[in-house]
């Protein structure tokens, strides 16, 4: 899916919590939403999955691939189903009130295909979707017996299920160990959905993302590859932090040294 | 200490195999038409299931009428009214409360949450003891919805609706409502009219008749049918309002339409019956034991389970004391606490604990 931030701004309590950000993804590529806490990552996810109106400016999605090119539309004038079946949000520290298995939480996802009866046109989906997720040895477990890691691999699955053109995901390796986190974004960034994802991890986004957004205050202040985006200036502008940008010696890509810090 | 673990039950992590529907239904119908049968023979006069199918097939025209008049009347005039009534208000009650707990994520919300029980009883009240000229009926309905529109105009006030808002706002009118009725009913009433009135309050079936079967089977059937149609949008909710909506479901819509239609659903029910606790805070959890989560398959065996229970409840209501009658909410109170006990003890869902 082709997506086009133009100009998007959203206010929350008279503050401008995303301000005039203009950024185009690369299509079919894990693009790295990246910024402090407060930063407005969040409410940028929102608005570009369509759940929040932008106060100013649009997102505009379009898919080429689909068999009548439409032009580029405000996601979030999409009919609500259609939307859904579009683009899938993966929220941060998501968690459900009420005993599910994963087979069922994964079910979810197919909300926006059902019917009014209930009935899925497409029954395997789910399937599918636990398949491509490497969830399908969950499938019959409880959802309160998972661990953080096995968690987000389902949530994964749910949003497989909805078939999006478009993925969204809020910080996803939150409270995961490494080896979890770096099998998310691998498989994530294998799937070949345009993907955003808010991430935390500087080191993550240099070796998983094709793209990285950088926000500030609401304000996107860097995009482009990483190699180019991430650097030393960068990194203390937008966190305060010093750093230096050393080389992977296998990837080639940036690793980012922190520190010392100025005052000792 | 048997455990120190508290996130894994007894099967390994396994989520608990579930029934067909299909089985479920049956069974539940099979269990209330013999519920509703055996139900009607219990109490004075000696009935028996063949004499209950043989007058109301007559009274369908389905046969000629053998059954004598006196045991003919106590069937269709007094026996199955009533029973038939309760089936209908235990099952919307049931339907009500598992909607009211998904809708507002609150394993504790019952279908009275809104202020509904409370304002009932407040109209209810006003016709016994300071004889306000309506059916009583028709005065605890709009009882339930004027505490219903105070409510959701309280918790507007002052930004958007979100379901704690609700709940509070819910909480805040109906002490209002009871209140009053304490008032009305401390400054006005007598030794028997304070009977009838904690009779009332306390959820009643007494005065059941074919009229409180159309209105408490006709709210069931239209609020049913349409809350039933909106199923998976209701299970959407189980990761909360923003998953909904990236579900594309309405939730805003979804979320007051739907406790509207419910609001209405148990203010007829209230109409007819008082309020009558616990079935609608402890079925729905007790059920989803049984049928999972999932609302297309929790909605109607709830129902069905709702039925069956307030039916014997009623049933034991009436008989135990015979000739003097117990309200119904005393005994499903009796039946609910323990079994409320034992799903805590249970511990079941994160919310819970």
């Amino acid at each position: 899916m082709e997506l086009s931030i133009a100009g998007a701004g959203a206010r929350l309590g008279g503050r401008w919590v995303v301000d005039g950000v203009e950024a185009t993804p690369p299509p079919g590529a894990l693009t790295g939403l990246l910024g402090p806490n407060g930063a407005g990552k969040t409410t940028l996810l929102r608005l570009v999955a369509g759940l929040l109106e932008p106060h100013a400016g649009a997102v505009l999605v379009s898919d080429p691939a689909a068999s009548d090119p439409r032009p580029a539309v405000p996601v979030h004038t999409l009919p609500r189903r259609e939307r859904a079946r579009q683009v899938a949000l993966l929220e941060q520290a998501s968690d459900a009130a009420v005993p599910l298995s994963v087979r069922e939480v994964v079910a979810l996802g197919r909300t926006p295909y059902r019917s009014v009866w209930g009935t899925d046109p497409d029954p395997g989906a789910v399937d599918r979707a636990l398949e491509a997720a490497t969830a399908a040895h969950l499938a019959d477990r409880a959802w309160a017996t998972l661990s953080g890691g096995e968690r987000q691999r389902v949530h994964v699955a749910r949003a497989l299920a909805q078939e999006p053109a478009l993925l969204l995901l809020d910080e996803p390796t939150n409270h995961l160990d490494v080896s979890a986190q770096l099998a998310l974004l691998g498989f994530v960034r294998r799937l070949g959905v345009t993907t955003v994802a808010a991430l935390h991890d500087l080191n993550l986004a240099a070796a998983y993302c094709e793209h990285v957004l950088v926000l500030s205050a609401g304000r996107l202040v860097a995009a482009g590859p990483p190699g180019e985006v991430l650097t030393p200036a960068l990194v203390h502008d937008v966190y305060g932090v010093a750093a230096h940008v050393l080389t992977h010696p296998v990837t080639g890509r940036p690793v980012i040294a922190y520190g010392p810090a100025e005052d000792g | 200490m048997r455990s120190t673990r508290t996130d894994a039950p007894a099967t390994g992590g396994r989520a608990p195999l579930r029934p067909p529907l299909a089985v479920l239904l049956a069974v539940g119908t099979t269990a209330l038409v013999a519920t509703l049968l055996v139900a009607v023979t219990i109490g004075p006069a000696d009935l028996g299931v063949g004499e209950v199918v043989r007058s109301v097939g007559a009274h369908l025209g389905l046969r000629a009428p053998d059954v004598p008049r006196l045991h003919d009347a106590i069937v269709w005039e007094l026996r199955l009214p009533r029973v038939l009534t309760a089936a209908a208000v235990g099952a919307g009650l049931a339907v009500a409360g598992a909607v009211m707990q998904s809708l507002t994520r609150n394993p504790l919300a019952d279908p009275y949450l809104l202020g509904l029980s409370s304002g009932a009883s407040l109209g209810a009240v006003a016709v016994l003891l300071l004889g306000v000229a309506l059916l009583l009926p028709v005065a605890a309905f709009v009882g339930a919805l004027a505490a219903l529109a105070a409510t959701l105009a309280l918790a507007r006030t002052g930004g958007t609706l979100t379901p704690t808002r609700a709940v509070l706002a819910g909480l805040a009118i109906s002490q209002l409502a009871a209140a009053a009725t304490s008032f009305v009913v401390f400054w006005t009433a007598t030794g028997d009219s304070y009977r009838e009135i904690l009779s009332w309050l306390m959820g009643s079936l007494a005065g059941a008749t074919w009229a409180s079967v159309a209105i408490a089977g006709g709210a069931l059937v239209v609020v049913g049918s349409v809350v039933l149609a909106g199923a998976g949008r209701l299970d959407a909710f189980a990761f909360g309002d923003t998953a909904a909506a990236a579900l594309g479901v309405h939730v805003d819509r979804t979320r007051w339409v739907t406790m509207t239609l419910v609001a209405l659903l148990t203010g007829a029910m209230v109409a007819v019956s008082g309020a009558i606790g616990f079935v609608g805070l402890v079925l729905p959890h007790a059920v989803s034991v049984v049928t999972g989560p999932a609302h297309r398959r929790l909605l109607p065996v709830a129902g069905l389970a709702g039925a069956v229970l307030l039916v014997w409840a009623d049933t034991l209501a009436r008989t135990v004391f015979d000739p003097r009658e117990l309200p119904v909410g005393i005994v499903t109170a009796l039946l609910g606490v323990p079994v409320f006990a034992v799903l805590l003890r249970r511990g079941r869902g994160a919310s819970w604990s």
